[in-house]
């Protein structure tokens, strides 16, 4: 295929991820190392606010922006090369606290602990999913051939529901009374909280992400269960082997490439967890990488975003994500050199 | 139900909304607004339609979009509705229009307790205020022989007596759900000590004895709370008060309603509502207002049918109709029981919400700093100091302080 | 696997069956809780006795319930329409679809399919129970407490007929941009061996590694601005993108495209490039080659990674709840806003009506799609 046929089969696809990817990704970069400000002055202001039968007017001092002659507010913007990394960063605060030696307070800095939630969560949920996937795709793969499509069915469920909808429906279920909650209270006779400390909220939000994604993981594993060669299976069985042997030696290298596959996708999708932040307001007690970013970026109610500290932890999640991805991505491109 | 009665009263309502135009003129501009979505604007947005060739957005996400879409050439949205905090950003873009001349015009219905002014200029009409106040079962209460608590020595009080009595699994309630609901209790209760928030030149200034003093009673208040606060908002101790878990809580007046709705509510009739608790100063609580911008990117023909709906919007109709739903500030309220709380916390010299561009960055960094403290991850001294710092930080990127 | 060796013991069928029942159980009870809270009175709703939600006590006192004979009518429903849908769809569309077009033909089933479940459904199903339960005494009394009233308040009250709407523009949108779109490139990466296409793929990877509000948040203004930036370009005519469907799907397209081409190249890859070589050694070009050879066997890699795209687009929140407006919302914001708003307990009864009703289409189509899932993912769509 000489380069103008390709460029032909490939060029709509890569314009909208420049433009609507690419071009954003890269002003985020610019951003992370300027800060822009508005211009303030101090003027005298008289406001009058209702009460509840009349109005109370009080005047003071306060800071309000200069409007320039165009009608905009006036701005600079100021390049400061690492500075909103290492507000993100506070370095000078964690190294403190760890030569201090206090583990605790290292985690009250916000972006170390959003940093330590984010790989626990990625590298707890990680062997969960593919152990859980495949163990469903083993046990749909045993079951009668009938009975296959609906388990499929009822499997595929919490993958395709609605993220916002499954986070908020797992809330009903445990939250205060909710009716699992009040489940376990009558099991084990004593009065359970689940939302009321982070430990308890970590495991929901793990056991969600879980029960979320290993369906995904289940399916691609099944259909990977249907081509695995079915002669040297029984060749096994011939030389003796046992279920766990064929199981270890056959089956999984036979699935590896889709274990990788599955793996990927879940480092990636767990690395930016945040609905489940969200979902579960755990702000409290637990935060990650993506909503430390996201809690940047949203204007407070007058109006106010950091958006230089955002854009640079931005580029720090992104960093991350590339070394936990760089393992997968060297056996990619054997692969793809070696494919042709 | 069948296919046909669906289809009946699809048509039906259809037919209603067309019909029912109890507004005073045909409106011919077309016009669009984008609010807050709860049940006030609900009903103010519902009169205002009522005009024709008007459109509402109630959206939740309208702080993010509000300040976008007016400064747009033209703006997107010619009505927007504001609260104390959410006008500072459109009044810094002086993005809407001063009001005055329409207000001369065509606001003869308007009382001037409605009328916000900022530097005498009339920028925003306001249609109804709220405030979190004391809400507390009366009959329980009653029961233990407690008085109506005064103080926040009287709630904790009160609260230790039913939890030696045992009649509801937790005394108090509380909107102390990370972000902005703990960070407006602190708001409430730092007001309450008489504390300051920020300096002249922006410096924060809560790392006070009075911020300690809030803080400690905030704490104070957690043990006799669901487990669970940091994530109960106001629409769950509606539901605690509902389901009779509660005895008392400091929740917002608009709330009121819920707790003498027969069809939700198994404490009909024996919730009271009573000023906010006094703290050393004044009682602990702040005033809110909400209200109606209109977009200063819009020709005057535009505008003068934009203030038209609106006043059609808050009239005294669209207030009878829906009473309870706020305390309202249009002519024709009639304030009940529900509005007692708000009306006595009022009386006692409640202070409004100190709407400023450095509260709305120290609101955000309260948010997100008070959980450590109750948690237990930090003391109160270095949980302000870390407050502060974080306020710092935010206030230089944007420009507020050196 | 079927020799007489590979046989299992009993022990192991058994405790593999009943493991993937309790994992049937795990999977499905969230939704059919939510199903069930959506059909009660507020006060059974969120009671905190489990039996108390599922019968319902104070919504059979208001004189709303279904009876054993409701029941077992509904069942019977469901079971014919879950055969219809299993068995005599697939066929019918395979007798009465032309060759070229079958696509059309299931598209043409199954919206009569929906069209007899509804009418079944919400026509045939209370007319029978209304004539019947009086006659059977005991047998047609109410036993659980059941109420639409919370449905009806959703689509009549509420509009949410004109979300759903939206979420269609959307996501049929979606669907079809990225497959035209995504089928090419990966077809195009899967036949070249460059170091541009691996390039490609992996910068693709590193996008779809991305924390989405990232990207999002730096649309609005641009988004809302359009009209003044576009002006040069198109004159007195530049829209305001903002609020328009089509600058979300164009957004949704762009973000799921890194998945999407990563899909589609893995499946292209396992046709065998002798394929659309022995078509251009008949003298036609890569495009032809494309058309004549590779799309009549592209369907169920295609079919699979739609499905991907569908899921995405019909359950995103972020980009929808930003770039719409009121007017032309989809469904997943609307219902985010109807729970983050000043709500009422009868307010959130109302949202979960509105959340299982999101869902039902999701149902649908993947029990309709379920067997061309897999059999999409064995022909090779994930590889790695």
């Amino acid at each position: 295929m000489n380069f103008r046929t390709f460029a032909a089969f490939v060029g709509p696809s890569v314009f909208m991820m420049l433009l609507f990817i690419a071009f954003p990704l890269i002003s985020v970069f610019v951003q992370s190392f300027y800060v822009t400000q508005t211009v303030y002055e101090v003027v005298e202001v008289e406001t009058c606010t209702p009460g509840f039968l009349t109005q109370t007017c009080t005047t003071e001092k306060t800071s309000v922006p200069v409007v320039g002659e165009d009608g905009h507010v006036l701005t600079t913007t100021e390049f400061v090369g690492l500075q909103s990394y290492a507000n993100v960063l506070e370095l000078g605060r964690a190294w403190d606290a760890l030569k201090s030696g206090s583990w605790s307070a290292f985690q009250t800095i916000d972006f170390w602990k959003a940093l330590r939630f984010t790989l626990t969560f990625t590298l707890i949920t990680l062997p969960l999913n593919i152990g859980l996937g495949l163990g469903i795709a083993l046990m749909i793969n045993n079951a009668a051939k009938a009975a296959r499509g609906p388990v499929i069915f009822i499997s595929l469920l919490p993958f395709i529901i609605t993220p916002v909808i499954g986070a908020l429906s797992i809330n009903w279920l445990f939250r205060g009374d909710g009716i699992l909650t009040a489940a376990m209270e009558w099991y084990s006779g004593r009065d359970i909280a689940m939302f009321a400390q982070a430990w308890t909220i970590e495991l929901l939000m793990m056991l969600y992400r879980v029960w979320h994604v290993a369906p995904f993981a289940a399916i691609v594993l099944y259909a990977g269960l249907q081509t695995v060669n079915s002669d040297s299976l029984e060749s096994a069985v011939i030389d003796g082997a046992s279920r766990w042997q064929r199981l270890r030696y056959i089956v999984i290298p036979h699935l590896m490439p889709l274990i990788i596959f599955v793996s990927m996708i879940h480092l990636m999708d767990a690395y930016r967890v945040f609905e489940e932040v969200v979902g579960f307001s755990s702000q409290g007690h637990v935060i990650s990488l993506q909503w430390l970013t996201y809690d940047f970026l949203v204007p407070d109610q007058a109006g106010n975003r950091s958006i230089s500290r955002a854009s640079a932890s931005a580029m720090l999640t992104m960093i991350g994500i590339t070394l936990l991805l760089i393992a997968p991505l060297r056996r990619t491109w054997r692969d793809h050199k070696g494919g042709h | 139900m069948t296919l046909k009665t669906i289809l009946m009263a699809g048509a039906l309502s259809l037919a209603g909304a067309a019909a029912s135009a109890s507004c005073a003129f045909e409106n011919t501009v077309p016009l669009k607004s984008l609010t807050a979505g709860f049940e006030a604007w609900k009903a103010a947005t519902d009169a205002m339609a009522e005009c024709g060739n008007f459109s509402a957005s109630l959206d939740q996400e309208f702080k993010e979009k509000q300040p976008e879409a007016f400064a747009a050439n033209p703006a997107l949205y010619q009505i927007g509705g504001v609260a104390n905090e959410t006008l500072i950003p459109l009044l810094n873009a002086g993005t809407i229009r001063p009001l005055d001349d329409l207000v001369a015009k065509y606001g003869e219905n308007l009382t001037p307790n409605q009328l916000i002014k900022i530097d005498g200029e009339i920028m925003a009409i306001a249609m109804m205020v709220n405030a979190q106040h004391l809400m507390y079962r009366q009959d329980i209460l009653a029961d233990l022989g407690i008085e109506e608590p005064k103080t926040y020595a009287d709630v904790l009080a009160a609260a230790e007596k039913i939890k030696a009595a045992g009649v509801v699994d937790y005394p108090l309630g509380g909107t102390f759900k990370t972000g902005w609901n703990l960070a407006q209790e602190f708001v409430n209760m730092y007001l309450g000590e008489g504390g300051n928030f920020v300096d002249a030149d922006n410096n924060p200034t809560i790392n006070t004895p009075e911020g300690i003093k809030a803080l400690e009673t905030l704490k104070a208040m957690t043990a006799y709370m669901d487990p669970e606060y940091l994530v109960s908002d106001s629409t769950y101790v509606q539901q605690q008060f509902q389901q009779g878990k509660i005895a008392m809580a400091n929740l917002w007046a608009s709330r009121a309603a819920a707790m003498e709705d027969a069809a939700e509510s198994q404490v009909v009739g024996k919730v009271k509502m009573a000023s906010a608790p006094m703290g050393a100063a004044a009682p602990a609580t702040s005033l809110w207002w909400d209200g109606v911008v209109l977009a200063a990117n819009m020709s005057d023909e535009q505008a003068e049918a934009a203030f038209k709906v609106v006043m059609e919007g808050m009239d005294t109709e669209m207030v009878q109709a829906n009473n309870d739903a706020a305390v309202w500030l249009v002519p024709g309220y009639e304030a009940g029981p529900l509005a007692a709380g708000a009306a006595a916390s009022a009386a006692n010299g409640a202070r409004p919400y100190p709407a400023s561009t450095a509260l709305g960055i120290l609101h955000s960094a309260l948010g997100n700093g008070l959980s450590a403290y109750l948690t237990g991850a930090k003391d109160a001294e270095t949980t302000l100091a870390d407050i502060e710092a974080n306020y710092i930080t935010a206030a230089k990127e944007a420009g507020l302080l050196e | 696997m079927s020799s007489r060796a590979m046989r299992q013991p009993l022990s192991l069928r058994l405790t593999s069956n009943s493991l993937l029942i309790l994992w049937c159980v795990i999977a499905a009870f969230p939704i059919f809780w939510i199903t069930v809270m959506s059909f009660k009175t507020p006060v059974d709703a969120f009671d905190a006795n489990a039996l108390n939600v599922i019968f319902g006590p104070e919504t059979r006192a208001k004189g709303h319930g279904v009876s054993l004979l409701d029941i077992c009518l509904l069942g019977l429903a469901l079971w014919g329409l879950w055969r219809g849908a299993a068995r005599l769809l697939p066929s019918m569309v395979r007798s009465y679809a032309p060759a070229g077009a079958v696509w059309l033909g299931w598209l043409i089933g199954a919206a009569a399919f929906g069209l007899v479940a509804l009418v079944t459904l919400f026509g045939l199903l209370p007319v029978l129970s209304n004539a019947l339960n009086p006659v059977l005494g005991a047998f047609g009394a109410d036993v659980i407490g059941l109420t639409t009233e919370h449905y009806k308040t959703v689509w009549i009250d509420r509009g949410f007929s004109n979300n759903f709407q939206n979420s269609l523009v959307v996501t049929a949108g979606v669907v079809t941009v990225s497959l035209t779109v995504g089928t090419l490139a990966g077809y195009g990466l899967a036949r070249s061996g460059s170091t541009l296409a691996f390039w490609i793929l992996i910068v693709a990877l590193v996008f779809r590694a991305l924390p989405h509000s990232v990207l999002v948040a730096g649309y609005l203004p641009v988004f809302i601005n359009s009209s003044e930036w576009l002006a040069p370009i198109l004159g007195e005519n530049a829209p305001t993108l903002y609020g328009k469907p089509m600058a979300v799907i164009a957004v949704l397209v762009a973000i799921n495209q890194p998945f999407t081409i990563w899909m589609l190249r893995s499946f292209f890859q396992n046709i065998p490039a002798e394929l659309d070589e022995a078509a251009r050694v008949d003298g036609c070009n890569h495009f032809q080659a494309f058309r004549r050879v590779i799309m009549p066997v592209m369907w169920p890699g295609v079919i699979t990674t739609g499905l991907f795209s569908f899921l995405l687009a019909y359950n995103d929140f972020l980009v929808t709840s930003l770039l719409l407006d009121a007017q032309n919302q989809t469904m997943v914001p609307a219902i985010a806003g109807m729970f983050n708003r000043e709500t009422t307990t009868t307010d959130q009864v109302v949202a979960v009506a509105a959340a299982v009703s999101i869902t039902a289409p999701l149902f649908i189509l993947v029990m309709v799609f379920q067997r061309q899932i897999v059999s999409g993912l064995t022909a090779g769509a994930v590889k790695g």
